[in-house]
């Protein structure tokens, strides 16, 4: 399992306010903190208005990138924004994201051309999120097709296809579900990935449904996913869901996160 | 020489890649089968460590049975070392878990260490009643009967083999040595084996002694 930390992220409110004051001492701490947690990249999302925000990324990824090793995830919903800030990147990570909106694949595709990058892939149009499980499959098959004229294989591709909030559709996890196995069907080598805390939007005891749609979200084959990795119970879910599907032998790593404490109680 | 230490620490921390080049390490030096056998009370002793994180519970069973594979592994890079120049056989050894027990760890590793030192093994395997090992020594001409266990009745199937030896008239002519987690010096005396053991590289090291 691919963890996306992420922590870095300007509607987080102190995040937000780390990034006004440009503490950059508050925000390697976050980075530092995922990495330790075990994520495989960092999420930096600057969450600002649009004419900050170049510089408020630019600043992001150089503190992160000065505190730790890991590969970033470079996160706005402005295409031009990523091109911008992209060439100050000094590890190959992932682009989140491109959809099926605007010139978005146009912009971001040819930027990671013959690179290692990979690109998070939104099933969302400028028709806005679609509600059927069809419609979503649909928009993966046009962001592969496109990608595949770049030259970026499906195996590049983190396909998201948008969970819907449980408390509007309360079949949305089951439409997550059959629209993960049927890109994976079409794509095998693609990665399904989901922004995850969506799906309990607006319910009481968040934190049990999105480990609950954690593990069934694993179970029909989710590759990666962007989440905190610093919340011990969600990490100890997902590392015993990883155990349960057969990917830790002995049970080895679930037993060295509980020693290491970073899971189970503080020791 | 191996830092012994550092094996010991190593393997009960069930360091893998240190374990591996530390014994590469020290295998590539060229050691005397002496300083091998003490490379493996080294491992021995960290999986003593490992046990007793086990029992305090900072380990648990799966992590028991990597350190099982872990010791293997280390014993599988030593083994060469303690086989020396020459390959002729200078014993042989009928070896088996006694009656009532299934426990075998501690057997497997004993047999794989005294093949490699130049003995010839007949493994009778677990849960070995006492004709079976009185059949095979008087079979093969045994110069060793090795009895291995864990529960503590083992030590009651370990005298009753002895006592079983002795009836078929095989007990002079052989060796008694007796090894696992029950066995001590009292044990040893009521059972009426000539040697106990609680450790394979030291076991190995009896068993050389007898057949000089």
């Amino acid at each position: 399992m691919i963890i996306i930390g992420e922590k870095i992220n300007g509607v987080i409110p102190a995040t937000k306010q780390a990034i006004a004051e440009r503490d950059g001492g508050y925000i390697s701490g976050l980075a530092v903190k995922q990495a330790e947690a075990g994520a495989n990249y960092i999420d930096v999302c600057a969450g600002t208005d649009p004419e900050l925000e170049v510089d408020a990324l630019q600043w992001l990824m150089g503190v992160v990138q000065d505190a730790v090793e890991l590969p970033l995830c470079i996160d706005s919903p402005n295409p031009e924004v990523i091109a911008r800030v992209f060439p100050l990147a000094r590890r190959d990570g992932i682009i989140n994201s491109v959809s099926a909106e605007g010139n978005k694949c146009g912009i971001l595709y040819p930027l990671v051309q013959g690179t290692a990058w990979q690109v998070i892939g939104l099933t969302c149009d400028d028709r806005g999120v679609p509600g059927d499980v069809q419609t979503r499959v649909e928009i993966a098959k046009q962001l592969v097709m496109k990608a595949a004229e770049f030259g970026i294989a499906p195996d590049r591709l983190h396909i998201d296809p948008l969970v819907i909030t449980l408390a509007t559709d309360h079949e949305s996890l089951l439409k997550f579900v059959a629209a993960t196995r049927e890109i994976k069907a079409l794509y095998p080598p693609i990665k399904i990935t989901s922004g995850l805390s969506n799906i309990s939007f607006g319910m009481p005891l968040r934190r049990v449904v999105n480990q609950s749609f954690l593990t069934m979200a694993m179970f029909a084959g989710m590759d990666s996913a962007i989440l905190d990795p610093c919340n011990q119970e969600m990490l100890a879910t997902l590392l015993a869901n990883e155990a349960l599907l057969g990917r830790d032998r002995l049970c080895r790593k679930f037993a060295n996160a509980y020693r290491s404490g970073r899971i189970g109680q503080k020791r | 020489m191996v830092n012994v230490q550092l094996l010991t620490q190593a393997v009960g921390e069930l360091d893998e890649d240190r374990v591996m080049a530390l014994l590469t390490e020290f295998v590539a030096a060229m050691p005397t089968a002496e300083e091998a056998l003490s490379a493996l009370n080294a491992c021995q002793q960290g999986m003593n460590a490992v046990g007793e994180l086990y029992e305090t519970g900072e380990y648990f069973v799966g992590d028991l049975i990597f350190a099982g594979e872990l010791l293997t592994k280390a014993v599988d890079l030593i083994k060469p070392v303690l086989r020396g120049e020459g390959a002729a056989t200078i014993g042989k050894i009928v070896l088996g878990t006694v009656r009532g027990d299934i426990h075998d760890i501690g057997k497997n590793i004993f047999k794989s260490l005294v093949e490699s030192a130049g003995f010839e093994v007949y493994d009778l395997g677990v849960d070995t009643s006492p004709e079976a090992f009185v059949a095979k020594a008087r079979e093969v001409g045994a110069d060793v009967v090795g009895m291995s266990g864990v529960l503590n009745l083992a030590t009651a199937a370990m005298k009753n083999t002895v006592d079983a030896l002795k009836a078929a008239g095989l007990r002079n002519g052989v060796k008694v040595l007796i090894g696992g987690n029950p066995v001590n010096s009292e044990v040893c005396r009521n059972v009426g084996a000539d040697a106990f053991t609680t450790n394979a590289a030291q076991g190995v090291k009896i068993c050389q002694g007898w057949v000089k």
